[in-house]
């Protein structure tokens, strides 16, 4: 993966373009190649890419986004920059689309400079969420984003999970209806990614027949999923 | 059902599905639209009805009348649209109609920003609108707490014929976690038939008409004292509350509600590795107020500290439980700005060695 000049990243809302996108440029700059990541997401209003603006601005990722007070707001912003970068094959650019069709619109807005720059069109599945529970719902969703970014999927990234709760069989049952997808679109399933720690997840998925992108979460709130290590007391509900 | 990956906002809206509600009537805020967005999907899906309406004042008067025929109704907004339909609720204590309104509160005052805040406590746990009258107040913690307590929610609001709040930090509508869906749900009361639901008169029994007018002074005096009664049985019965090492030795109990709990919790957990001895009371009911349990916990410490996104409105209600009994401390970021679990940690370093001053006049 990322291996194009142009790699975007597409899918469900939620499931988890923004993670892929910040780990895919934080691993091309870490190769040395000056990138750009291009925050699009015009539909989710909290953990979007520019939120780990500093982080990757220290990993020498350049982020194009809406900066200031407009960074923070809920508008549809493409700045100017990207058409420029688009056409700029000095750098590999990465680009975060905000969810579903209505996200993959301001791609479509996009298409005369994209169509002859031969974009990684990537597709990410996690079949956990609610309104892609199976092989059916997501091909008909990928398609209307392909309608709506007037560009077709040409690869799948299978990113089915539960954050914490993950199992191999999870990963594993997610691969496997990725690639029905990936059969159905005429696509490959590039990389099955499992966040990075859940080393036994890893191993199970192991030999996938595809790469394993290891994710780092990036953008997420300031804490963890609560551990029940602190003894717990009181009434959760009194009923008399 | 396979436990599903959702954003705060669609477990909300499934949990609203799943409790039996079928009409939803709102209008689009940040950070709260992805619940109109999914429940738009799925009404239609199990033949209900969504309608966005031309404003929250429309859609706050549409749950009234919606209410009035005894079907469950729902609504959410966030914080200057939860403001803008303040009249209605207080129309709806008033007429003592059964709602849900989800707040996702965003950063105020006025339009204020679109970053999480708890600053609408006072709103909602006080009344809100004008007159005597109290809402119960839930506040989730968790992705599933959140769709759990819609769904209890739409238990009390029947049971009470009273609107009830869920009342979550923009970070609760969008955050992702597992959320499983109990096909074996238990109501947690005996609800009996809605037979004050205006439906149609076949001439078989009194008109029910809603109404929250009353021009006679001493029938409108009775009908304030049973609603008092009323909120009396509610501070009795429906107390909820959540501690974490209240069983152990604790020099400073923290009070935190909603996710700033779980930064909190973070904190205790760094703070006890290095023999900093901190616990947490979190309420989950904000109306009922836990001052009991809370008077309780705090005689165990040498001081509390309330954590709060706002500018310290849960403070009061700490005040008046811990009674002068303990020092208060408060820590609160506002502006949409989060508490981080470093940032709780050294305040209770600070209260702990002298360097934080007490709230004295909050």
């Amino acid at each position: 993966m990322f291996e194009r000049r142009i790699t975007i990243v597409v899918g469900h809302f939620g499931s988890g373009k923004t993670e892929i996108a910040v780990n895919g440029a934080v691993r091309i700059a870490e190769g040395g190649v000056p990138v750009s990541l291009i925050d699009l997401d015009v539909v989710k209003p909290y953990f979007r890419t520019r939120e780990a603006r500093e982080l990757l601005c220290g990993l020498k990722v350049e982020v194009v986004a809406p900066d200031g007070e407009n960074a923070t707001a809920d508008l549809p912003i493409v700045l100017p920059r990207v058409r420029t970068l688009c056409r700029d094959t000095s750098r590999k650019v990465v680009v975060d689309a905000g969810g579903d069709d209505t996200g993959a619109r301001v791609l479509g807005s996009l298409s005369d400079v994209l169509a002859g720059q031969d974009p990684d069109l990537l597709l990410v599945l996690n079949f956990r969420r609610p309104f892609t529970p199976d092989v059916r719902s997501a091909v008909a969703m990928a398609r209307e984003i392909e309608a709506a970014a007037r560009l077709k999927v040409t690869g799948i990234v299978s990113n089915t999970h539960l954050m914490a709760e993950t199992t191999a069989d999870i990963v594993r049952d997610g691969l496997r209806m990725a690639r029905e997808v990936a059969d159905v679109l005429g696509v490959q399933v590039r990389a099955v990614a499992v966040e990075e720690g859940l080393g036994r997840v890893i191993a199970a998925a192991e030999g996938p027949g595809c790469e394993v992108f290891p994710l780092r979460r990036i953008v997420q709130p300031p804490f963890g999923t609560p551990r029940l290590g602190v003894p717990r007391s009181g009434p959760l509900f009194v009923l008399r | 059902m396979a436990k599903k990956l959702m954003k705060g906002c669609e477990a909300i809206g499934e949990a609203a599905i799943r409790a039996g509600c079928k009409l939803f009537f709102g209008y689009p805020i940040t950070p709260q639209n992805e619940i109109p967005e999914y429940l738009s999907h799925r009404l239609p899906q199990v033949g209900g009805t969504f309608v966005q309406a031309e404003s929250e004042v429309a859609a706050s008067n549409m749950i009234y009348g919606a209410a009035g025929t005894g079907e469950r109704v729902f609504t959410s907004s966030s914080s200057p649209g939860i403001s803008l339909m303040q009249e209605a609720v207080s129309y709806l204590a008033g007429a003592e109609l059964p709602v849900v309104i989800v707040n996702i509160m965003r950063a105020g005052p006025g339009l204020g920003g679109i970053l999480p805040s708890q600053a609408d406590y006072f709103q909602a746990t006080k009344g809100g609108g004008h007159g005597d009258y109290n809402t119960l107040v839930l506040a989730p913690w968790s992705v599933q707490e959140a769709a759990d307590l819609v769904a209890d929610a739409f238990d009390l609001a029947d049971y009470y014929r009273n609107p009830v709040y869920v009342l979550g930090d923009g970070l609760i509508g969008q955050m992702m976690e597992p959320v499983l869906f109990r096909e074996d749900r238990k109501p947690l009361k005996d609800l009996p038939p809605k037979a004050w639901a205006s439906t149609g008169w076949k001439g078989d029994r009194p008109r029910a008409v809603i109404n929250s007018l009353y021009l006679d002074a001493d029938t409108l005096e009775r009908h304030n004292q049973d609603l008092q009664a009323k909120y009396a049985t509610m501070r009795r019965d429906e107390v909820r509350w959540q501690g974490y090492g209240l069983d152990e030795d604790y020099d400073v109990l923290i009070v935190a509600y909603g996710t700033v709990a779980r930064v909190c919790l973070t904190a205790v957990e760094e703070l006890r590795e290095e023999g900093v001895k901190a616990a947490i009371l979190r309420p989950i009911t904000l109306y009922p107020f836990p001052y009991e349990a809370l008077r309780q916990a705090a005689s165990k410490a040498r001081a509390v500290l309330v954590v709060e996104l706002s500018a310290g409105q849960m403070v009061q209600d700490v005040q008046l439980a811990v009674a002068g009994a303990r020092p208060i401390h408060f820590h609160g970021r506002t502006g949409g700005n989060l508490v981080s679990p470093d940032e709780a940690a050294a305040k209770v370093r600070e209260v702990l060695d002298g360097r934080s001053q007490e709230v004295r006049d909050a």
